[in-house]
């Protein structure tokens, strides 16, 4: 038996090709005549196969009808679980020649078909008998049922035997076969898709489909009956079908996934019907094992009863509310709802016995972004420059398919980028970055009041140091630095005042706030928020926070905030639109609490402060007239931080006219400095338009030759534009926070 | 010629293989004719059970006179079928006996190979000859045979215990079912491999002949 080499030397490859149809069944593996050779086997002599796909298969040695070497067919009739002989090549080295005793005893599992009821152990014995005679069979790995053979079994699992079949044994006729009674250890498949950042969930589930088959005396003991039901609820795209599917997988629960929406019927009665079909099926899985029902899209079969449109609707309810109950008796189903709108739900469905438990999945924080981005690039090419964290701190409010579609379009990118090198592609990340511009977070989408913003540098605005310091301190550090922020027991301010005159660069203060910090960024205006339907806007601007409490850290920016909302104090009439929606603003900023549906991450109390941190909420809002606003909006804890952006000082007016004349070809009489002095009460806009009006004149007088602009234009520019603040104006904004102080100690 | 020797056992187990084969097959056939009209005969007496269930008896004024009829009638139906039932479970008894001789005999032959095995060489047992097949192919043919058998005998046995009463529409369905089965199965496989060997057994009376031609092929 010894091998060999002849013309087959050590390493060399055969291609694996699908199997013959007229082989299956026969567990034969079809070589080539070297390779018998040098393998040493003879007809129907056992191998084993380590299969490149994972797994490994037992068959035995049949030279090719054609005689061609250099190929390798196998059936898969006797393999580990799960295995797959996926098109590829073989190594030589991988086929075993193996020892075969006949064996005389042999224990299996039988898994049986889904229809055959309950049979006899005896039918299933004689059906296990003539399945396995004369095979070689190898321990823990499974005989499927040949196709188109009948009879209750669909697969036997060898569990042991004596001698131990391993690495293998043969079945003869005087093989003492036995059914186990324990079903056999369950093989983890390798490579299987774990899921990110869902763990809590996924434990939570687990627990359900486990407990009873782990502690079933113990749970008959304390008289009580397994909770049985999970309503999942969370926005479009967070896994929970995913989820549903991994839990049921590991715990090699059997899953019977059903989409609501398919079991509507068209016919009165129908839908029931199917829902009653549904639930005797799941009830016959359970009869044999641990089986999981799922109802994805719950809400589309179980809408709110009630109504007097909705009869056949709430026909539809009410025979799931009943199926739900009444499978109590003795099931073993546990039935798991999944939705995106659990408010639309009937109530009676969401109470223990029906659906006992709502675990709520929310678009997944940082941790859970770096989590999943994990999994999703552990099976890619990627650069080991990439730090997923960074990624995972940039990617604020994607959600598990968002990531996924993220990293498929990375890799796209890279593909496509090095053509040439198409058979080693690998990740960078530049490839990541291009992604990042193409794939928006689906969250963000049919979402109110996000910008595209254009990016602004912090340089790019002229002065106002002071401002742009204080703007860092409030927003930036935070989010740069928690570890630090923690340490001296600060918490992230909740919002942040903005005002000053007119035209002096807060909306682009603004602008590069959000672009310095990586968080998503919500701006919404009076356009956004009115519409001529009582209760409306106040139902616009709670969704905008809740958008954004979904995608936190998130920036809420309301510009021209007294003519959104108004005052209560200052306001004439008693009630109109402006004072409710000032009233939601209040509530969002410090209300009590949020809903359970917005909940996200884990509940555990212990969590990394960069975890806390990251899960604010600030509101910017921008005005020029801060006396209108309503004091209760003032207080610290809503608007505790209010910036006063001034209007430019001399300095500050030299270096906007540096900026605003950047792209300017600017004669060299021309001096910046006194063009500063000069421009007293010049607002940063009105320092923007003298450059455009002084570059105009230029044109206008040396037509449109002009290559240069001189002093002259700016002084004649000087001449037409007018300052648009004054100095009473100014004193009225410095002294406005100051009088109300006096004011106090006035009392 | 001695190196000759085991291939020549082999062979000489092959040959007397086949024609039992052969005769076993002509067996089998002749039962599964035998089965179609008993089939066919079920299926009747399902209808007519199935007409006298839908009968409303107490409405036709002509049986008023025979309260008991319908019971009656139904027992002596179900008589019936259980007779054609009984003689079915003894053609399927038959055709055991069938797959029962022929798995026994490719035993043998593939005992007679394992007990030569560690001699013949994998060339020469891949090497057809004029009139030959060669030796792989024709014990791959004789376990596509005896699986074929099983794998026929098993569906038809499983069909035939699925019968019960209560399901008359099923019963009526069975001689198309029984067909069905044949059809599904390669019905030439046994009668190809047959005709692929017929050249290799009429040669059985002159053996020297035969190991003349493999010794100069």
């Amino acid at each position: 038996m010894a091998p060999d080499s002849g013309p087959f030397p050590d390493g060399q490859f055969l291609k694996l090709l699908p199997v013959d149809p007229r082989d299956r069944g026969t567990q034969r593996c079809r070589l080539g005549p070297a390779a018998f050779r040098s393998l040493g086997v003879r007809l129907g002599s056992p191998m084993r196969i380590s299969l490149p796909a994972g797994g490994c298969c037992l068959c035995t040695a049949w030279p090719r009808r054609d005689g061609a070497d250099g190929f390798v067919q196998l059936d898969l009739q006797c393999a580990s679980p799960g295995a797959a002989a996926a098109a590829g090549r073989i190594s030589m080295d991988r086929l075993q020649p193996v020892s075969c005793p006949p064996l005389r005893r042999l224990e299996v599992w039988p898994v049986l078909r889904p229809q055959a009821g309950a049979p006899s152990s005896d039918a299933v014995l004689e059906v296990s008998q003539e399945l396995l005679r004369n095979r070689p069979v190898s321990r823990g790995h499974v005989v499927a049922t040949p196709p188109g053979i009948p009879g209750p079994v669909a697969a036997l699992h060898v569990v042991s035997g004596t001698p131990d079949p391993e690495p293998a044994g043969r079945v003869t006729p005087h093989t003492r076969i036995t059914l186990s009674d324990k079903p056999p250890p369950q093989v983890e498949p390798p490579g299987e898709v774990t899921l990110g950042g869902l763990s809590e969930t996924a434990d939570s589930l687990r627990e359900l489909l486990r407990l009873p088959l782990c502690y079933p005396l113990a749970l008959a003991a304390l008289g009580l009956a397994v909770p049985r039901g999970v309503l999942l609820a969370g926005p479009p795209g967070v896994g929970k079908t995913q989820l549903v599917r991994a839990v049921a997988r590991e715990a090699g629960a059997e899953l019977l996934a059903v989409s609501a929406p398919a079991l509507q019927g068209t016919r009165p009665g129908e839908t029931e019907e199917n829902v009653r079909r549904v639930f005797q099926r799941a009830q016959e899985l359970a009869s044999r094992g641990p089986s999981l029902l799922f109802l994805d899209e719950v809400d589309a079969l179980c809408p709110r009863r009630g109504g007097p449109q909705r009869a056949p609707e709430s026909r539809v309810v009410a025979q799931v509310l009943t199926l739900l109950d009444g499978i109590h008796g003795d099931r073993e189903v546990v039935v798991v709802g999944a939705t995106n709108r659990p408010d639309e739900l009937d109530p009676a469905l969401r109470r223990p016995g029906r659906f006992d438990r709502e675990v709520i999945i929310g678009t997944p924080t940082l941790k859970q972004r770096e989590a999943i981005l994990g999994v999703i690039t552990s099976k890619m090419p990627i650069s080991s420059h990439i730090d997923l964290g960074l990624l995972a701190e940039m990617t604020v409010g994607y959600v598990g398919a968002d990531l996924t579609a993220l990293c498929r379009e990375a890799a796209t990118c890279a593909l496509l980028k090095n053509e040439k090198n198409q058979n080693n592609p690998k990740i960078e990340e530049t490839d990541f970055l291009e992604a990042f511009k193409k794939v928006q977070p689906s969250s963000f989408r049919s979402s109110i009041g996000l910008t595209d913003i254009r990016p602004v540098g912090w340089e790019q605005i002229g002065g106002l140091e002071d401002v742009k310091l204080k703007l860092k301190q409030c927003v930036e550090w935070p989010l740069k630095f928690p570890q630090e922020f923690a340490r001296m027991g600060l918490t992230q301010p909740k919002g942040l005042l903005l005002y000053g005159p007119p035209g002096c660069a807060k909306t682009t203060l603004v602008r590069a706030l959000a672009t310095s910090c990586h968080c998503s960024f919500v701006s919404v205006c009076g356009a956004d928020l009115f519409s001529p339907f009582v209760g409306d806007s106040e139902k616009v601007l709670s969704q905008v926070f809740r958008q954004a409490r979904a995608n936190t850290p998130a920036l809420v920016f309301l510009d021209e905030i007294d003519s959104v909302l108004g005052s209560r104090s200052v306001g004439s009439s008693g009630c109109d639109a402006r004072e409710r929606v000032l009233s939601v603003l209040l509530n969002e900023l410090d209300g009590v609490g949020v809903r359970t549906v917005e909940r996200r991450g884990s509940k555990a109390s212990q969590q990394e402060c960069q975890e806390i941190l990251s899960r604010s909420v600030m509101i910017v809002v921008a005005t020029n007239r801060p006396d209108v606003l309503d004091d209760a909006l003032l207080r610290p804890g809503r608007l505790d931080k209010m910036v006063y952006v001034p209007p430019p000082d001399r300095e500050g007016r030299l270096s906007i006219l540096k900026v605003c004349t950047n792209n300017m070809p600017i004669g060299l009489n021309v001096s910046l400095e006194n063009l500063a002095a000069e421009t007293c009460y010049f607002s940063g806009a009105d320092l923007r338009n003298l450059c455009k009006e002084a570059a105009l004149f230029a044109l206008q007088e040396n037509g449109l030759e002009a290559t240069t602009v001189e002093q002259e234009h700016f002084t004649e520019a000087l001449k037409t534009v007018k300052p648009s603040l004054t100095l009473k104006d100014l004193t009225f904004y410095e002294n406005l926070f100051k009088k109300e102080l006096s004011n106090l100690e006035d009392h | 010629m001695a190196h000759d020797q085991p291939l020549l056992v082999v062979q000489e187990a092959l040959k007397k293989c086949f024609p039992v084969v052969e005769e076993q097959q002509d067996l089998w056939q002749s039962t599964l004719q035998d089965c179609l009209p008993l089939l066919s005969s079920l299926s009747n007496l399902a209808e007519q059970l199935q007409a006298a269930q839908s009968l409303r008896f107490e409405d036709v004024l002509a049986l008023r006179p025979f309260p008991d009829l319908q019971e009656r009638l139904r027992r002596k139906q179900l008589e019936a079928g259980d007779i054609v039932l009984d003689k079915l479970t003894e053609r399927l008894a038959t055709l055991l006996r069938v797959r029962n001789t022929i798995s026994s005999h490719v035993e043998q032959v593939f005992q007679t190979y394992e007990q030569h095995a560690d001699v013949l060489d994998i060339d020469t047992l891949l090497r057809p000859s004029v009139v030959s097949p060669s030796v792989t192919d024709m014990l791959e043919w004789l376990q596509d045979i005896d699986r074929h058998f099983r794998s026929s005998y098993l569906k038809r046995k499983h069909l035939l215990s699925s019968i019960h009463w209560g399901d008359l529409a099923s019963i009526q369905a069975l001689p198309k079912a029984w067909d069905q089965i044949s059809e599904d199965e390669c019905q030439t496989l046994v009668s190809d491999i047959l005709l692929s060997v017929s050249f290799f057994l009429e040669e059985a009376g002159s053996r020297a002949v035969s190991g003349d031609l493999e010794h100069r092929s």
